[in-house]
């Protein structure tokens, strides 16, 4: 597995990770640690390309669900807020989204009710444009 | 609950990460071979690498100790059956998580099983006569033949 990063502009800078390679048991260690470092250097905004992803495991959405953790620390919602805005399905995290997973990634991510959290893009121009 | 048959294909493997890719090659290699449809085939391996992963960090906590595959065909499903020493624990009482919760609260021990069920038809659990658990992972399958394109 092997991330690349780009930055883009949208309405705030965003940052990019392009994930090559399955995000499974073998490599979500080296993935959280790769974006924490991103995180530290300042990254608020992110959004995981994982169009080049094949496979993702529950480890996969233990690392994506870390990611956004690390950058909900910066925001001001409370957890009241946010787990009202969950279930009623109007709050999604502004700091992390993600872009065209495959069918089968896709359905791992709402199989595991990621999707009721970060907003999943197959475009990257309306991905950006929804930061 | 009577002893199932030997299937015909087999893999036994110390349960370390490294080896998952192992455990996935041997898979996809016999199911294909078998060959089942490429769906099922990634289906099972979802299903597969979840509970394998189980074994290994929840099972064996880490620990060594060995992981048996076996794997074939019956009436009509993709069957894999993982044998295991540890403890015994059974993944079907596992309870669904709440997908509800935050996700920095969340329990995950629950995932890896819910997201074996929805990949699959059918898991099964017992423990064996001889101590450890069976689990066995089924999944609908089309078969093409030899004589097909």
């Amino acid at each position: 597995m092997e991330i690349t990063v780009s930055q883009e502009q949208g309405r705030v800078p965003v940052t990019v990770f392009h994930v090559t390679g399955d995000l499974n048991t073998e490599t979500y260690e080296q993935f959280q640690s790769q974006a924490q470092q991103a995180i530290q250097s300042g990254a608020r905004y992110l959004l995981l390309d994982l169009s080049e992803v094949p496979y993702v495991s529950s480890y996969g959405v233990r690392a994506i669900s870390q990611l956004f953790t690390w950058l909900r620390d910066s925001q001001s919602e409370n957890d009241a807020t946010v787990s009202k805005g969950v279930r009623d399905g109007t709050w999604k995290s502004s700091h992390l989204k993600l872009l065209k997973p495959n069918p089968r990634v896709l359905k791992v991510l709402t199989t595991s009710g990621v999707d009721m959290f970060l907003e999943i893009y197959d475009d990257l121009q309306k991905a950006l444009a929804a930061f | 609950m009577p002893e199932p048959p030997r299937m015909e294909f087999s893999l036994s493997v110390s349960a370390e990460v490294a080896n998952l890719a192992v455990i996935r090659r041997f898979v996809e290699e016999i199911a294909t071979s078998l060959r089942a449809d490429r769906k099922a085939i990634d289906d099972m391996l979802q299903a597969v690498e979840e509970a394998t992963a189980n074994i290994i960090f929840h099972g064996y906590h880490g620990q060594p100790g060995n992981i048996e595959i076996e794997m074939g065909q019956e009436q009509g499903a993709l069957v894999v059956r993982l044998r295991d020493q540890a403890l015994p624990f059974d993944p079907t009482r596992v309870p669904p998580p709440d997908l509800t919760s935050p996700l920095e609260t969340r329990r995950f021990g629950g995932l890896g099983v819910h997201l074996i069920r929805q990949f699959t038809d059918q898991m099964t659990y017992r423990v064996m006569p001889e101590g450890g658990n069976e689990l066995t992972l089924r999944k609908n399958a089309k078969w093409t033949s030899q004589e097909d394109k």
